[in-house]
């Protein structure tokens, strides 16, 4: 947040005097005014002599405070939000489709399952679907080389209707350049791409077509695995910080989320998903995805969802 | 003048009486209902992830948006508004409008079969098109508008909301007439482990504060202290357990008997057991006046009669009360099982 010094040029009640009066308090910036309390502080004003025009400046400082939260919006405002801009778009892939309608803009779905249970193929069936059908982007980041073009022009084949087979090759290439595919391989990597990405979709701030629709990390753990090492704490800051900015970009841009992850043994040799209780609490919906053996016959239930009860479940088939 | 105050008294019987009227403790559904809660309280809602927590916070707000009457109907509810911050940023109003949508068809006894459909979630659509049953598109909207809601995404931004929310609370009075009841917080954890990394960033600086889980929930807990003061409410605030799922496993015990055995908070209840590690730092833990754990049951109960709910449990530690409540949730909300 901006020091006191940089804000004097917007703002000249904010004068040498007052910084002054606020370094001696420890403040230099925006963010120490967050961390102290303002009603202490007025007490000091009032001792000065000067304590008008100090006060001012308090005020003054408030109102850029008040620029630095999110909005306020009451239940009908966020309802128009969500029916406006927060729409539901569908996968192609029977199991989400089924389940909950497709994936939602503005949520984080993680899908969760033993290696090889499909996965990678839904992540990549829903790309292409949704990179077809909504002409939107897909940015799609890729951690374990796990990402197929032969697949993505697969399942664009499939969804091709017949009578446009003899444009398919410009259709199947509009598709194709639709899908950004980045290979990212440690997490300050994929931080590197997210940031740029917002601020790619703020300065662009598009709308309808070729905006970017869907986001997907596959796999999310591969990246977060390795740093939860040691004490845990830097290891678990960056994860939960990945998360929010996976909410963030999510939420204020109105693109799905999708991302992975594996399982691990828990107690007593169940599975369980990896990454522990904190991230538990960063995904909107938790779907968990799981082969029967040999076939290619897949169950997806539901183990977290905002607004369905958790346990409904469904099968689906994922075509060779 | 100061002893001429004190032989006064405080208040007059009549001002008494408007306080103590409005200070009436809350009736709210489940799990909320086994103790009296007043304006000035602390609950937090204590579970895994999972266990139903934004669930009975936003139970506890549909019957604080509603009104008490309207048009003839009784629908029970505070009619006040409720301040909902978002830590988690997974808040979905949809939820929330399907409740609310719930409450007034229930109140309105037109039909007690109603078939919410489950299966179509063509979500948004499904708001504008479902009313086959009438339901009152104004008392809806109004209720709705008395539903403020911020989302937070760091800590810095929550501190920001909260140093501007006493001048917007009174703004928001103004606006609608009545005041807020319930802060609601989702959830007080959110941002414990950003927090407590950020420690070892301290910038130098004599007399700096750095930003740190010490400093900011010390912020919090004055801030919300003061506004308190000039808006009384009643403060609900979840809390995730963050630090492993700790109920009843010989495992998990193991690890913590090297612990300092406070930090170790368990409710014993014939076999059940709900447990958590508190890890908010003391400034917040003092803060807190009520205390409700939850989690979901692996209970088969689930099997016989309830099929298609999940079951949790709940149940008061703090003031502690050897209870443990069955919850389901259904479309309709929150609802004890016995």
């Amino acid at each position: 947040m901006a020091p006191l010094k940089s804000l004097e040029r917007d703002y000249p009640i904010i004068d040498s005097n007052f910084q002054q009066f606020c370094a001696s308090h420890g403040i230099f910036s925006v963010e120490d005014f967050l961390l102290h309390d303002l009603y202490v502080l007025v007490a000091f004003v009032e001792q000065q002599s000067t304590s008008e025009r100090l006060k001012q400046g308090i005020t003054q400082v408030l109102s850029i405070i008040d620029g630095q939260h999110q909005p306020w919006l009451n239940g009908m405002e966020l309802l128009e939000d969500g029916r406006q801009n927060k729409h539901v778009l569908s996968t192609g892939c029977e199991g989400i489709d089924f389940l909950q309608g497709g994936l939602r803009e503005g949520q984080v779905t993680e899908l969760v399952g033993p290696s090889s249970s499909g996965k990678t193929q839904v992540c990549l069936q829903a790309a292409s679907n949704i990179a077809k059908k909504y002409t939107g982007n897909v940015v799609y980041l890729d951690t374990c080389n796990s990402f197929s073009p032969q697949r993505i022009a697969h399942f664009i084949d499939q969804i091709l209707d017949p009578p446009f087979k003899e444009a398919k090759c410009k259709v199947l290439q509009e598709v194709m350049s639709s899908i950004l595919c980045h290979s990212v391989f440690d997490i300050f990597a994929m931080l590197d791409v997210l940031y740029q990405l917002e601020s790619n979709l703020i300065s662009q701030m598009q709308t309808g077509d070729g905006r970017v629709r869907l986001l997907i990390v596959d796999s999310m753990s591969s990246l977060i695995t390795p740093i939860l090492g040691g004490s845990g704490l830097h290891g678990r800051a960056l994860m939960v910080s990945s998360g929010f900015l996976l909410k963030k970009l999510a939420h204020e841009h109105n693109v799905a989320v999708l991302v992975t992850n594996h399982m691990v043994g828990g107690e007593g040799g169940t599975l369980k998903p990896a990454l522990g209780e904190s991230w538990k609490s960063i995904p909107h919906v938790r779907l968990l995805v799981s082969r029967d053996h040999g076939s290619n016959i897949c169950n997806m239930s539901i183990l977290k969802h905002t607004s369905m009860a958790s346990g409904k479940a469904t099968r689906f088939m994922i075509h060779g | 003048m100061a002893l001429k105050a004190w032989i006064n008294g405080d208040e007059s019987a009549k001002e008494m009486l408007g306080r103590v009227l409005t200070e009436r403790p809350f009736l709210l559904l489940p799990p909320f209902h086994r103790v009296p809660l007043r304006v000035g309280n602390v609950v937090e809602v204590v579970g895994p992830s999972h266990s139903a927590k934004t669930e009975i916070l936003m139970q506890a707000a549909v019957s604080c948006i509603l009104p008490k009457e309207w048009n003839g109907v009784h629908y029970g509810g505070l009619e006040h508004l409720v301040m909902f911050l978002d830590l988690d940023c997974r808040f979905d109003i949809l939820r929330l409008a399907q409740l609310l949508k719930h409450r007034i068809v229930e109140a309105n006894g037109s039909n007690s079969n109603v078939n919410w459909d489950e299966n179509d979630v063509g979500v948004w659509e499904d708001i504008k098109k479902e009313p086959k049953i009438a339901y009152d598109e104004d008392l809806f909207s109004t209720s709705m508008r008395r539903f403020l809601y911020v989302r937070c995404y760091n800590s810095l931004e929550f501190l920001a909301t909260l140093k501007t929310l006493c001048h917007r609370l009174q703004k928001e009075r103004e606006a609608h007439g009545v005041s807020v009841h319930i802060l609601m917080i989702d959830s007080i954890g959110a941002f414990y482990w950003v927090d407590r990394a950020s420690t070892s960033l301290s910038l130098g600086g004599t007399n700096r504060k750095s930003l740190s889980l010490q400093s900011v929930s010390e912020i919090v807990v004055m801030e919300i202290q003061k506004l308190l003061l000039v808006h009384p409410m009643l403060v609900l605030a979840t809390k995730p357990t963050i630090l492993g799922d700790n109920y009843s496993t010989s495992g998990s015990k193991r690890k913590w008997s090297s612990q300092d055995s406070s930090d170790l908070r368990t409710v014993t209840s014939g076999s059940q057991k709900l447990s958590y590690r508190e890890y908010m730092p003391p400034v917040w833990q003092s803060f807190v006046t009520h205390r409700i754990l939850v989690r979901a049951s692996d209970d088969d109960l689930a099997n016989r009669r309830h099929q298609n709910y999940s079951i949790y449990l709940s149940e008061w530690s703090f003031p502690s009360l050897n209870f443990l409540d069955k919850l389901i949730v259904r479309d309709a909300g929150v609802f004890t099982v016995s």
